[in-house]
Order: C-alpha cells, then structure tokens, then sequence
C-alpha cells in the first residue's frame, strides 16, 4: 500500500514558502492521524508508516530563503505534540523503529534549534531610494520627469565617484539626440520645424529648445542663435553639391560643405548624437573621402564617421558657459558638487602639464577596401 | 563576486547539534539563495551595511529570432536546464476565475468601438499650441475683432440699464473678493464663480422689465458631444465644458447672409510646419454621436451662453489664447451639436444660423466670443465659412486688494477696489441682453 504520504511529500519539496510549510502541516497531521486510525489492522505497520510519513513531513518543513519564515509563528505545541505521539506508538510497536525514531529525532531537533527566529525581524518597509525606476520610462515626452539624485553612490550603496551630493533639485527633460526622428508614418526626405521655446536645462550645460512640427513636439539641443519662432529643417538627402545650411539645421555629414562648423555629431547613422553637446561647442568638418567624412571634434581629435551620420549646424547654446566664475563654494553646492578631499596627498604622474601629440584618428566605419585604407591615413 | 555572509546555526550552539542535522534539514539549507539581489532590500539588523539594498539590475534578456521553418529545440521535455538547448517559451498563465483587482482590459484593436481612421479629440483640459488661429482652422471660421455693433448698442439704451449699475457691480466685486472668506482673501476657485453669479444675478434683475429673460435656465456639469469632418481628418469636441444658459428662444442671426456669403472669399490661415491635429488627443476607439446634452423635449433647447470660469487645478490653468481656443471650440461645439440635431447629419450651409455666445473670466478679465455657425460642410477649405467676434482681454477693475501695497513706506495701490472699468459690464450686459431684448 503505498504512503499516500510519501507522494505528498514529494510534491512539497517543488513547491516553496508558505504554501509549503502548510501542505507540510497538513502532512504531519496527517501522519497523526494515521496513528489513530483503526482500519489498519497491525500496530507495528502502523507506527512505522506513521513514522515515516512524520520524518518525510518534518523533513518537508525546511527553511527556505524567504524571511516570512521567521515572521510566521509555527505552531511548536503541535509539533512537539505529534512528536510525542509518534515516539510513544514507535515505543508500543515491536519493529526496530529505533533509526527512524532518531530520524524522527534529528528533524524535532533540527526543528527545536531553527524554529527559534534566527534572521532578523522587519521593523520597517523595504528602502526604494535607490531604485532607478524613475529613469524606465520608454515613452517620449515633453513632460519634465522627476529624478533622483545618486550622491555618487552605485547599486550597493557605497561612493564610487567622489564629490557629488546635495544640489538644487533638477527635472530631467527628455531630450531627443535623435535628430532626423520622423513621426509615426510619415517618413520623407526632409521636414521642417518651428520652435517655441528656448530655456535652460538643469541637466546640461547646455540650452534646450522645444520644437514643434507636425503632430509632434520634441527637446532638443539649442544651437548659438536659435530664438522663438525659428523654422529649422532636418534632411536625409546627400546631394552631389554641398548644401548652404543655416544655422540650426540639420544634414547628413555628406550634404555639409567642408569646413562647416558642425554639433550634436553622431557617429553611428541613426544612433543619435553622442559627440559634441556641451555648451558652445562645435566640430570643423575637415574632408570628405569617398563615403567617410573625416571631421574634428573639439578636443582637436579627428574620427571618421559615415557620411550619413547627422549633425547639426552651428555652435551649441549658452556660449559664455566657461567664462562664468562660480564665485563661492556655495554655488559649486548648488550644482551638486560636494567639496574634495582637504588631506594633501602626493601628487603621482598623473600631475601636471602634458604636452602631448594628438591622438591618432580613430574611425568609426567599417572600410575592408584598401582604397579606403589609403585614405584613412592622416 | 561580493561577500555574503551565511546564516546558519550559530556558534553558540553545540558542536553535536551541527552534527545531527538530518538530510532533510541540511537539504534544506542549501537551498538557502545566496544571491544578494534575492535578499529583496531589506534591512537585516544581525549583518553588515553592505548586504543591504538590491544587487546590480539584471541583464535585459536577448531576443531570440523565430524562424518559421526551424523550430527551435527547447529542454521543455527534459523538464531541467540543458546546456545547449534553448529556453522554453510558455504560454501565458490566465486565471480561469474574473479577478477584477488583476483585470486586463483590451487591446484598443479589441475593443467594439475601434476604428480605421483616428479621431482627434478636443476636451476640457486640451490646451492647443498655435491657440486661436488653430481653433479657427478647425471650426473653419473668419475672426472678427471686437463685438457686434448692434449687441453693444443695447446696454447702451437707458432704458436696458440696471438702476445704480455701477455701484452695484462694485459691491458684487467686493462681496466675491473681499467679505465671502473668514481668511484674508478668499482663493481664485472660490470668488470667480461667486462673482460671475452675481453679475448673473445682477442681470437677472432685469426681468422686471424684459419678460423673456425668465425664459432661460442655468445649467451645469453637462456633456455635450459633436463631431465633424475636416480635410480627411475626424475631429469631436467632447466632455464637460462649463456652465451653460439655455434659452427657449434661438439667438438671432448676427451676420446677415450678405456677410456670410462673403465668408467665401476668406482663406484660413494654416501654421506649417505645425499640423492643425497638434494637442488634441488622438484615439482609434472613440463613439460617433453628436449630443446637445439635453434629451429631446427639454423646455429650454436652445443654447445662449457659456460661462467659463478659472479654477485653482493647475492642469486646468489655462494661458489667455488657449482659453479663448477653448471658448471658440466649446461653443462651436454646443452650436453644431444643435444644428445637427434640428437640420441633420448632411452637411449643408444653413439656412438659420445657429449663434452661441461664450464668457470666460478668471475673476478680472474678461473674454467675450460670439459665434455663429453658418454652415456643417466642414470637409473642403473652401466654401461658406463660420464667424466669431472676439473681444479679449477686458478688465472689470484693476486691483481688488485686501491689503494695501507698499514700496518704502509709500501706499502705491489702496486696499478694496481700485480702477473699476464700467465698460466691461456693460458688454456683459449686452450679451446677456442679446435675444431677449
């Protein structure tokens, strides 16, 4: 006759937490009253079925990591109860039951030392400062989001980037670096814009402007002279002849005149722009050679990119950003920077002036044909 | 690989303890995670700072391709993790019972409503950006600044004026801005539409000697719903708009049909690059019904005014020219609603203009539209147009101060009332007048 027991058990070994310290419960009051049941007729076979089930169950009543565990009270009197009863039927019955008695033993033992709570107890909820849900959000808007601040603390809650803490209180603005970002279904060569707004970004050191067109408005990077009302164009199309671009319009690399000074550089096509966003900075479209364009960001390092990569024309906003004085240490507090170390520490090589050449120019583009080889060598 | 520090028994235990922990137990234990990201963020007060908060965020899963003539082959079988074999896509779990705290409506594509062609919709909070001149795109309409002649001419009358007009629209402001509060100063939500029902009041007066002004009824927190073609697009006005003054009467035609015809001549005025659907909310699921509102055999069916007030919400503040925008389209609104109710669904120019007047105030200015509608044959650009008269931006007073302004030492405005400009009553008056008098 097989335990129905030993079945039970088995399937509360997969399951997990209190759902399994409750089928186990049943399981030892079960094995109980298996004890007390009449229809089987041999004392002995009963005790040891009895017992069997009662170890499977008390070996069921594991500890599992969830601290619900030690947040519900198991009912120890019970336990101890069946316990109890088992060992006296095992006592009554002839068959050598002693090794599941101490089976039986062991797990009451187990039980009696990890039944007390032995993690700590919750006193307060769960602490969500530095949850980064507040940066999850996938759809676009022009809304300013709420955003918590890291006081250069990572995910485990020590400093990794020194200096950083307290600060005015800043909304992130979603800012679209996608330039050439068509609207849902009306994809074209080129489509034009107007602004509405220019304001400052607490984000950035550079302005944002709010652009409208179509159905659809967007931030996006300010350049040098944008104001209220403007129209500016964005265009996919590289013409043979290079393009007379006004300022704040935005081409493909291939479509600018060399020499052009350029902003908001991607250098994947379609990645968006991740080079040359700061406040009053440009890069100098220096050559164009066969697919490539070759162009110079402002630290005076040259990459080469895909011509199809977007830029925009013109200097980036708020040019005068580095020739302001911060005057106090209050207002470098205002910014969020916190103030560094005052132990004097050796300076190491990492000290002083460098004069050293530029880098040489890194390139972005995949070119297997020598002809481009020769071309990219500067 | 951080440091995890173990629970287990600890060492106050004795040694044999340790020992006699059955399979059971020990199984148990090592089942125990030790995963710091599975400790959930919680607060242990037995273990170091470190271990509290949650790991590092877990990676985004890669997307897998389906080809459809390779099946991927999957350890679903083997019912544990091969190495080598891919995982197993299952169905999703639904809960054979309606649960209606974990409820999922549908899809938009699901839903009985769902259509081919967007609507965009106008309601009570959409704040469109190119204002006034949208609005006027899309109700197909010809501005005219400043009211009608003959409308200002009647509070002009004598004998159409309240006995101490003056005073008693003063002593109106004072009680909406001064003595309606145990504060100082009673908040914007509550003294502007207290004042605008004691002007409403104040007109009411007037029935003494023009009958037909008890002929009409105040009405509030109706929907009115309307919805028209333009240019391949759909658009409705839909929703709460605000307070309404239904009349038995109609108004009658500002415009006569000289002018109107003239409307044909007239282009709108377009704002590219922005599209006139701007702002406005746009839905694939929406319900093609035109509703005044009112049910069929209300006594009072026709629509005289409506009253806009300001409200301390502030998603619900509202620049000037998006409140005028507002006051354009609510009332062309409530006027096609009516004219498709009386004349029918087929577009048609008509033959009796159907005229809706429209206040809003914030407590100190005033924005007054008069619109009449000439014709439902929205499609084309071209054609009869509607016309609205503007007048914006009127000051009833100039400064309702409950405490008296002063720049070093010197009062530079009084307390109480200050500046009171007579005139915009009197076109309160007026329109309020127009139809009955």
């Amino acid at each position: 006759m097989q335990n129905p027991g030993h079945k039970l058990s088995n399937t509360i070994h997969r399951e997990r937490g209190w759902r399994r310290h409750q089928r186990a419960s049943r399981l030892v009051c079960c094995a109980v009253k298996l004890c007390a049941c009449e229809t089987v007729t041999s004392e002995s076979v009963k005790g040891v079925m009895a017992l069997s089930a009662l170890a499977r169950a008390l070996g069921s009543l594991s500890l599992s990591a969830s601290s619900n565990v030690a947040q519900r009270v198991r009912p120890a009197p019970l336990l101890s109860q069946t316990v109890k009863q088992a060992t006296e039927l095992c006592r009554y019955s002839s068959l050598p039951c002693s090794r599941l008695l101490l089976t039986v033993r062991k797990t009451s033992f187990c039980f009696g030392t990890q039944l007390q709570p032995w993690r700590g107890i919750l006193t307060s909820a769960a602490l969500c400062q530095n949850s980064t849900r507040w940066k999850q959000r996938t759809k676009y808007t022009i809304r300013p989001i709420g955003k918590k601040k890291t006081g250069g603390r990572d995910h485990t809650g020590k400093i990794r980037t020194h200096g950083i803490g307290g600060g005015h209180k800043q909304r992130y603005r979603m800012v679209d670096f996608q330039r050439l970002h068509f609207e849902a279904g009306k994809e074209s060569e080129f489509f034009e814009e107007k602004v509405i707004e220019v304001r400052y970004d607490p984000c950035r050191s550079a302005d944002i402007a709010l652009v409208a067109g179509g159905s659809r408005k967007r931030w996006i990077i300010a350049t040098e002279n944008m104001q209220v009302g403007d129209v500016i164009k964005t265009s996919r199309t590289i013409g043979r002849m290079a393009v007379s671009a006004n300022e704040g319009d935005s081409y493909p690399l291939g479509a600018l005149p060399i020499g052009s000074l350029f902003n908001n550089l991607e250098i994947y096509p379609g990645k968006g722009a991740q080079y040359v966003r700061a406040a009053g900075t440009c890069g100098v479209l220096l050559r164009k050679v066969n697919g490539t364009a070759i162009v110079q960001l402002p630290s005076k390092r040259q990459i080469q990119v895909l011509e199809t990569c977007m830029a925009t024309v013109g200097r980036v906003s708020n040019v005068d950003h580095n020739k302001r004085i911060i005057g106090k240490a209050g207002r470098n507090r205002w910014l969020g920077i916190r103030p560094s170390s005052g132990l004097w520490q050796r300076k190491g090589g990492w000290a002083g002036r460098k004069i050293k050449p530029i880098p040489p120019m890194k390139s972005y583009v995949n070119l297997p044909s020598a002809a481009a080889a020769a071309g990219t060598t500067s | 690989m951080p440091k995890v520090v173990l629970h287990g028994v600890r060492s106050t235990e004795p040694m044999l303890l340790a020992v006699q922990i059955g399979n059971a137990a020990r199984s148990a234990f090592l089942n125990y995670s030790h995963r710091r990201c599975d400790v959930g963020g919680r607060r242990f007060f037995s273990v170091t700072c470190s271990l509290f908060g949650r790991g590092p965020p877990s990676r985004k899963e890669k997307k897998t391709l389906d080809i459809p003539g390779l099946e991927r082959v999957t350890y679903a079988d083997r019912m544990h993790f091969v190495p080598g074999l891919a995982k197993p896509i299952f169905p999703d779990w639904q809960r054979d019972w309606h649960d209606p705290h974990h409820y999922r409506g549908p899809n938009n594509e699901e839903m009985k409503l769902h259509k081919e062609n967007p609507c965009y919709v106008f309601n009570q909070r959409t704040k469109i950006l190119e204002g006034v001149r949208q609005a006027l795109w899309l109700t197909k309409s010809k501005l005219i600044q400043g009211l009608p002649e003959h409308i200002l001419s009647l509070a002009d009358d004598p004998a159409n004026q309240i006995e101490d007009q003056d005073e008693r629209v003063q002593q109106a402001i004072r009680h909406s801005r001064f003595w309606d509060t145990t504060t100082i100063r009673p908040k914007r939500d509550r003294f502007c539409p207290v004042l605008l029902r004691d002007l409403l009041h104040l007109c009411g007066t007037l029935q003494v000697k023009h009958t037909s002004l008890s002929k009409r009824i105040l009405a509030e927190n109706y929907r009115v719903a309307a919805l028209w073609n333009r240019e391949k697009d759909v658009f409705q006005v839909r929703g709460l708009n605000g307070m309404l003054l239904n009349s038995m009467t109609s108004l009658p035609a500002v415009a006569q049909s000289g002018e109107v015809l003239a409307t044909e001549n007239h282009t709108l005025e377009t704002f590219y690059p922005i599209s006139p659907t701007i702002d406005l909310q746009c839905t694939y699921v929406y319900d093609q019904k035109n509703d005044t509102g009112f049910r069929d055999g209300y006594p009072y069916p026709h629509t005289h005014t409506l009253f806009f007030t300001e409200t301390e919400d502030s998603a619900a503040k509202f620049k000037p020219e998006q409140l005028r925008a507002k006051m354009i389209m609510f009332a062309f609104g409530n006027a096609l609603a009516r004219a498709k109710s009386l004349h029918g669904e087929h577009p048609q120019v008509l033959e009796h203009p159907v005229v809706v007047q429209s206040i809003a105030t914030d407590g100190r200015l005033f924005q007054f539209i008069v619109l009449q509608l000439n014709t439902t044959d929205l499609g084309p650009d071209t054609g009869v147009k509607n016309l609205v008269w503007m007048d914006q931006d009127q000051l009833l007073y100039d400064y309702a101060k409950c405490r008296p302004l002063i720049k070093k030492k010197i009062v530079t405005v009084p307390a109480g009332l200050s500046g009171y400009q007579p005139e915009t009553f009197k076109k309160f008056l007026a329109l309020h007048l127009h139809g009955a008098v």
